[in-house]
């Protein structure tokens, strides 16, 4: 079986590859769309322009820029996808298929609020130590299964999918029995103080200096990897571990540190989410984030300057999907759709014009001889 | 007889016939599960597999009934199935054919099944009902269920096999309880099953012995598909009868837990299988008492990661044992 997250083509064949995948994707997209839609290219204009501000001169010459929130929610979900995304591709590296991104991230949030409910204070000293707080949590959530893994060969796919059925469990429980506002009238915590909510950048919005966090952390999971000594490490054992073991690199090591640093990364978007979007915790938290970040990792061939890239990419489709759901007769799950077809397309290696080009060309030499 | 002992009786016999209908939805798509595992690949997208199923057979049932009001009522139920198994098997091949005709990764192509099974499933129910939640707004139909004759009046006994109301259990319940013993006859009695578990335990080998291994890895991977598919169509025309956005609520992955918490083994499979689909039926009874429902979910998961760690600590001390004894019986070196 090869390697789905090694990127050993060269940088424009990537581009044109990523670019053929996307298309695929798209048009994939399209084409089930005009079967059920009234309105299909509207549709699909929707998806594709839906997450551009209108920026202009009014007739007085002052510049006007609507649409604004829309530009808002793009860096909000951009934000939180860097930071999954980097929550997959560091374990990915290391060829450890962690799903638990999405359990990480209930924990993450819900510590972050915890210590935002109980810890007062100033916001200089509340918000470090929520974010501390929440990375911590999804640090040992992620060491946890690598742990099991590096120790005991224990299935990393299966210990996170459980781990995270506990994590989410565990969450429901917090908000309804024990973190729940009396006041309110559905199950949700009192609302955050004030001290511990990031201030917004950008009027009706919720973008936070969180923004700048999430690409600072593209570029530390950058040096981590290429940079440092453990993140070698990692990146050899996810070539060839039995050549890893053989030159004495500390496989177990680097197996359960890769999935506890991608841990990391969602117990930070865990913090994002909590302090700097909602503001107080739901029930439910909207589930399946970690899957997305699959999407963003894949697509950035695991490299970590690349995901925020490919996250706005990604948050671009969404708040489009979002705009295509409200003016015309399709869902927003189209977004899913084309996110699986772009899942297929990436990791099948061998599909590419090439691909094509070589089945229809064998398709009809066997007619010609037939 | 005593009456209070036939009451103790008659509570647990419901309590049993719950915990079978809870199970039937997990313990088909881990059986399926185990059929691929053993194969040698994962499956991973058996949640999606389910879900497709589970759509396509309540669509099929209801639009049977509206296109065809002439055809008596009990073959819609059974268009459904014919409808719901062929959609789960299909994409079951679609990823057979990506992993093993274009080379994509087994996990991350199943994450992609199960990602496409969850957004087409809800685009294409908004886009025939209207509705994103259900398909609340067409009649579809379940699938009959075997009512076991002279049994009703029986007290203990006929509240397990005819289910609390005397209705008997649906039909998909008797296939999952027939499915495992099946099954074990077909992976290890018959030359189809020794050569499926040839190629998951050594590829080369099988290769080189002349088994024909991606037919054996298609062959596993579609017969996955069918059990997963039984499962889901049990969940939309059995437990309920009707199709929810997301109602296999990650069923799919508690049955590949169950593969693993199960020893890789068709009993095992079996049994883990009906420890989650009970530990379901518990969290909804235990909710009267004073035990959070959230704390009876997480067990079974626990459960599993304890077990899997054990599973592993132990296969390690054979494979020790084993080297240790051929070591004892070779000519002492030096």
């Amino acid at each position: 079986m090869s390697n789905p997250v090694k990127g050993s083509k060269s940088w424009p064949r990537q581009l044109l590859r990523l670019a053929f995948v996307l298309a695929a994707a798209l048009g994939c997209g399209f084409i089930l769309t005009a079967m059920v839609s009234a309105e299909p290219v509207k549709a699909y204009g929707a998806l594709l322009t839906g997450a551009w501000p209108d920026f202009g001169w009014s007739e007085d010459g002052s510049f006007t820029a609507r649409r604004i929130t829309r530009l808002g929610s793009l860096i909000e979900d951009a934000t939180t996808l860097t930071l999954v995304g980097l929550a997959v591709a560091i374990p990915f590296r290391a060829r450890q298929f962690s799903m638990g991104a999405d359990g990480q991230l209930f924990l993450g949030a819900l510590a972050a609020a915890a210590v935002s409910l109980h810890v007062s204070g100033p916001s200089i000293l509340v918000i470090p130590a929520a974010c501390l707080a929440a990375m911590t949590i999804g640090f040992l959530f992620g060491l946890f299964p690598g742990i099991l893994k590096a120790r005991f060969d224990a299935n990393e796919i299966v210990t996170t999918l459980m781990l995270n059925v506990i994590a989410v469990q565990l969450y429901r429980l917090a908000i309804t029995d024990w973190m729940r506002d009396p006041k309110g009238g559905f199950i949700t915590t009192p609302p955050l103080p004030d001290a511990a909510t990031l201030t917004s950048l950008l009027m009706r919005t919720n973008v936070s200096w969180m923004a700048l966090v999430a690409i600072c952390a593209a570029i530390g999971a950058w040096l981590l990897i290429k940079r440092t000594t453990i993140g070698y490490e990692i990146t050899v054992v996810g070539e060839n571990p039995k050549f890893a073991a053989q030159v004495g690199i500390p496989v177990a090591k680097a197996t359960a540190l890769s999935m506890a640093v991608g841990g990391l990364f969602s117990g930070l978007a865990g913090f994002h989410i909590s302090n700097g979007l909602l503001k107080a915790l739901p029930v439910d938290l909207p589930p399946g984030l970690g899957f997305e970040g699959i999407v963003v990792a894949l697509l950035a061939r695991n490299n970590p300057l690349a995901i925020p890239l490919v996250a706005i990419l990604y948050a671009y489709l969404r708040v489009g999907a979002q705009v295509m759901e409200r003016s015309s007769d399709v869902t927003r799950e189209m977004v899913l759709i084309i996110q699986a077809f772009i899942i297929l397309f990436v990791v099948a290696e061998r599909f590419g014009p090439t691909f094509i080009v070589n089945w229809l060309g064998k398709r009809a030499l066997k007619e010609r001889t037939a | 007889m005593n009456i209070e002992l036939i009451g103790w009786g008659t509570f647990f016999a419901t309590l049993l016939a719950a915990i079978l209908r809870a199970s039937a939805p997990i313990i088909l798509p881990a059986l399926g599960g185990l059929v691929s595992d053993l194969a040698g690949s994962v499956n991973v997208a058996l949640e999606g597999i389910m879900l497709i199923a589970a759509f396509f057979g309540v669509l099929a049932s209801a639009y049977s009934a509206i296109w065809f009001p002439t055809v008596p009522t009990w073959v819609h139920p059974w268009v459904g199935l014919v409808a719901g198994l062929s959609g789960g098997v299909l994409v079951a091949g679609l990823l057979a054919v990506f992993h093993l005709e274009l080379g994509a990764d087994l996990i991350v192509a199943g994450i992609g099944i199960n990602i496409l099974a969850a957004g087409l499933t809800v685009f294409l129910l908004v886009s025939i009902t209207g509705d994103k939640g259900s398909t609340a707004t067409l009649t579809s139909f379940a699938l009959p269920c075997l009512h076991i004759p002279f049994v009703d009046h029986i007290p203990v006994l006929g509240t397990v096999l005819n289910g609390d109301g005397f209705a008997g259990h649906n039909i998909i319940v008797y296939v999952s309880l027939l499915a495992a013993p099946a099954l074990a006859w077909l992976l290890y009695r018959t030359r189809f099953g020794l050569r499926l578990r040839a190629v998951g335990e050594n590829r080369d080998a099988a290769l080189a012995a002349g088994v024909s291994v991606k037919r054996m890895q298609y062959a596993a991977m579609l017969l996955s598909g069918v059990l997963a598919s039984l499962g889901g169509i049990f969940l939309g025309m059995g437990y309920l009868t009707l199709f929810q956005a997301d109602m296999t609520g990650g069923r799919g992955f508690l049955a590949l837990a169950a593969v693993f918490l199960g020893g890789r083994r068709p009993l095992g499979t079996f049994i883990a299988a009906v420890v989650f689909g009970a530990s379901t039926v518990f969290a909804a009874r235990l909710g009267a008492y004073e035990i959070p429902s959230q704390v009876v979910f997480m067990l079974p998961p626990a459960l599993t990661i304890i077990a899997l760690v054990f599973f592993n600590i132990q296969r390690r001390r054979k494979i020790e044992r084993r080297v240790s004894r051929v070591a004892a019986t070779l000519p002492q070196a030096g």
